[in-house]
């Protein structure tokens, strides 16, 4: 019968295609190569690759490890937007990945995808006999709060947590002075919208002096940045108009489309440039800049680089160095001089923060724009500008 | 009789009608399925799902790349071993209890139970934390489901109910201080129920009373409410402490007494025998009352029940508000055990209560290992994802608890798909006699689940 014809032809077909596949371990030298290219650009944290194609195909993650010597093992908990997320996640990954790779440790990830899951998450490394996790790495603030808890339950773990403070002294706490990056960005976003500028697909509207910031959810973490971008773009001059959007929303890091919605609106109005800290919502700033044809700036990762799609309205990113942070923290377990209960801050001084022009349409921004944000840069790190981190105190 | 409409009334010249026919048959066998008949089918269909499950990720395992293979069959390296992902996703929720030296295919006859288990572990235990939240969602949207009320909105009702719980509590902590704030639970679990039931009561009478069709009005105050439950946590009750958006803590004598699992695990027995004796308590209500009786006719023919004397009005209303009770309660008992404070966006265990429903065919008995499959697989995503010697993309078990979830629910979904094209579906919707017959001949008995 014709039914069974056609399920017979479907299994040989299906067996031919299983066969043809050129993948399995160790057989086509050729794509392991390519694998292992694609881990190393992963690992060098340089941003050369767009990385999360190569991070996300997810066949390399879970023992890393290239194994010489170092028996050390690291529990990775990623923040709820998962790889592939082009900004924190990955830039997390980057750290983790150039740690196995130089100091040689194993590690095991993780990707929740509720704030419930956290403490079950954190517990069932803390629990762990076989590997003993010599450190478990937390990313995001959002994991507090779980931590917390789990941190007293198991007092002879050592945790670190990215962007929040655990009170315990078993835990490392990194945090980042985003409101440093974000001032440098608002002095060249003010400096920019007060002239005459036009490059890649977007240019400057001579005639209003405007610019906007589009935030995730309201709160003290990004509050920061509206507030170091909000004073940075006022430095310049203070009749400039910063324009202010929060998306909120139950997904607030993950909604492109209110991201569009909000830039448009902001851009509608006369602002030139926008700058994002809203994670995934930012591909709709994005978007919205480049059929106005003004310009947005990126956050985290250098974004012109990791959605090269919008490379020609990104005029820079504000990078985080999340890697920095889970770098460092695994190199002090590595060397024994791991320190719970201290707070790292890592801001433009330490590279945590630093301003990365954009990839393509980075090298028409004026020089003396780009030497007025150094000597700011420099400024800041003598003590010489105090920049504020509460939006209401700008 | 229906089967006889299928096979010797069909001419076998004519493919299509033999197909239909064919189609029709296999639907009326479902729904005279007796109860082990069904949970013989549903078994099988969990084995076929794993089958299948075992062959996407070996595929996978073919096209991804890897530096040493995970396992070997026919002479083929495969990136990823679908026995150990199976392993971790079942017994790894469990708690490992299977002894690995325990193999009785080859021979090994060790002690079958991994020395040291004990079903007090940590990981069935947030298997259970899960499972108890997901019986009172899947509750709640059976028992409307039994009144032909398709409620979408147990996500939202939980939402408000949650909320609402928390914030009386914590309003109430400067009057119960000392030993009194033992009585802050049971006050916070009935506000939990108000609120709810409230919540479902709204687009209950929207249906009864103005005819708007209760599945859009659902979905619609599902965002209103996580909106508002948004809105007043950040701005009205923020804990000024936090970088979470989240109310204050509640304090530490206001949650459910651990017993039997230790103190680091979110579950409490007592909140699960709190959440069975419901589901009891809900049986009870829709077999052996007449109010469940109104309730189950509405559902099979609302006409002929309204024919009957049942004011079919106030049976969606109290339906509705009964189901955003549970609901309610649902958001309650997730918020004392998780965390002890609410912290906005909810997990969608409203949706899931709707699958968890369609899994036991909306008996709220069946509710429960329903559930429990839930939680499970909930659980064993975790322990795949936590074991180092397991490497597949989380994505891919997403894959596999999807393709379980499909298959088991599947028959169930055809049985009352059936119900409503088949013989043996109409037989039980014609007339208001024949109504009062079919909830009779299962009432209570055995092997007699066959109402929607």
């Amino acid at each position: 019968m014709d039914r069974r014809k056609f399920l017979k032809g479907v299994g040989v077909a299906g067996v031919v295609s299983l066969a043809g596949c050129t993948g399995g371990p160790d057989e086509s030298t050729e794509t392991d190569g390519e694998n292992q290219s694609d881990q190393q650009q992963g690992g060098t944290g340089t941003d050369t690759t767009s990385g999360n194609e190569s991070e996300s195909t997810g066949t390399d993650s879970t023992d890393g490890g290239s194994g010489d010597g170092s028996d050390v093992n690291v529990g990775m908990v990623y923040a709820t937007g998962g790889l592939g997320d082009g900004s924190f996640n990955d830039q997390a990954q980057t750290g983790l990945n150039r740690a196995a790779q130089d100091l040689g440790v194993s590690f095991n990830e993780s990707e929740p995808s509720q704030v419930s899951e956290f403490a079950r998450f954190q517990q069932s490394f803390a629990q762990s006999q076989d590997p003993d996790y010599d450190l478990v790495s937390c990313i995001g603030f959002l994991q507090a709060e779980a931590l917390t808890e789990t941190a007293g339950q198991y007092p002879d773990q050592d945790f670190m947590i990215v962007d929040a403070t655990v009170d315990a002294d078993n835990v490392a706490n990194y945090l980042f002075a985003e409101h440093q990056g974000s001032y440098l960005v608002g002095q060249m976003a003010g400096l920019l919208t007060t002239q005459e500028f036009a490059a890649g697909a977007g240019e400057t509207n001579p005639e209003e002096t405007t610019v906007g910031f589009v935030g995730g959810a309201e709160g003290s973490l990004i509050g920061k940045f509206e507030a170091g971008f909000t004073a940075g773009v006022k430095a310049v001059d203070s009749n400039i108009q910063v324009l202010s959007n929060y998306v909120g929303g139950s997904s607030p890091f993950n909604d492109p489309t209110a991201g569009k919605a909000a830039a448009n609106s902001m851009y509608n109005n006369g602002a030139d440039i926008v700058y994002h800290a809203a994670g995934n919502t930012g591909t709709g700033v994005f978007n919205a800049a480049k059929e106005q044809g003004r310009f947005a700036i990126g956050v985290d990762r250098d974004q012109s680089v990791t959605k090269p799609n919008s490379a020609d309205v990104i005029l820079a990113s504000m990078v985080k160095r999340v890697d920095t942070a889970v770098y460092n923290s695994i190199e002090a377990v590595v060397n024994g001089n791991f320190e719970g209960g201290a707070n790292t801050t890592l801001g433009l001084e330490q590279e945590g923060v630093k301003v990365v022009y954009g990839d393509q349409i980075g090298g028409d921004i004026p020089e003396e724009v780009k030497t007025q944000v150094s000597d700011a840069r420099q400024q800041i790190i003598d003590g010489g500008i105090e920049v504020p981190t509460d939006p209401s105190n700008v | 009789m229906s089967s006889e409409a299928g096979s010797d009334g069909s001419k076998p010249d004519r493919s299509g009608t033999e197909w239909g026919d064919r189609a029709r048959a296999g639907l009326a066998r479902l729904v005279e399925a007796s109860a082990f008949e069904r949970a013989l089918i549903s078994l099988a269909a969990l084995v076929l799902s794993i089958a299948i499950g075992a062959l996407v990720i070996l595929a996978a395992g073919r096209t991804a790349t890897c530096e040493t293979a995970a396992t070997t069959y026919f002479g083929y390296g495969f990136c990823y071993d679908p026995f150990r992902v199976y392993d971790r996703l079942f017994l790894g929720a469990l708690g490992n209890p299977i002894n690995p030296l325990f193999d009785p295919l080859h021979g090994n006859f060790a002690a079958p139970f991994t020395e040291g288990w004990t079903p007090f572990n940590d990981r069935l235990a947030y298997t259970l934390t899960e499972t108890t939240v997901l019986v009172l969602t899947g509750l709640s949207v059976a028992v409307a489901f039994k009144a032909g009320i398709f409620n979408i909105g147990t996500q939202g009702q939980m939402v408000i109910g949650g909320l609402a719980s928390t914030l009386v509590m914590l309003a109430l902590v400067p009057v119960f201080t000392g030993l009194a704030t033992v009585a802050l639970l049971p006050i916070g679990i009935v506000v939990g129920a108000v609120f709810g039931g409230l919540y479902g009561a709204i687009p209950g009478a929207l249906k009864a009373y103005a005819d708007a069709n209760e599945v859009i009005t659902t979905i619609m105050l599902n965002f209103v409410a996580s909106s508002v439950a948004l809105y007043l946590v950040r701005e009205q009750f923020k804990d000024p402490d936090s970088f979470s958006t989240k109310t204050n803590d509640l304090p530490a004598g206001v949650e459910f007494p651990q017993l039997l699992y230790a103190q680091n695990t979110a579950f409490s027995v007592v909140a699960l025998l709190f959440v069975l004796a419901l589901v009891a308590a809900t049986y009870y209500l829709l077999r052996h009352t007449s109010f469940g009786y109104d309730l189950r006719t509405s559902g099979l023919q609302a006409a002929a029940a309204e024919y009957g004397g049942v004011n079919s009005a106030r049976t969606i209303v109290a339906s509705m508000t009964i189901s955003g009770a549970l609901a309610g309660i649902g958001g309650t008992v997730y918020v004392l055990m998780y965390y002890g404070y609410f912290q906005p966006p909810v997990p969608s265990y409203g949706f899931d209560g709707i699958t968890v429903a369609i899994l036991a065919g909306n008996n709220p008995v069946g509710v429960v290992p329903a559930a429990f499959l839930f939680g499970v697989l909930k659980s064993g995503a975790i322990s795949i994802q936590t074991d180092p010697n397991v490497t597949i993309p989380i994505q891919l078990v997403g894959v596999l608890r999807g393709l379980i979830i499909l298959f088991v629910a599947m028959p169930e979904f055809f049985r009352l798909v059936g119900k409503r094209f088949t013989d043996a579906g109409r037989r039980s919707r014609e007339g208001g006699s024949r109504v009062a017959d079919a909830v009779r001949s299962d009432g209570g008995v055995a092997g007699g689940e066959t109402d929607e």
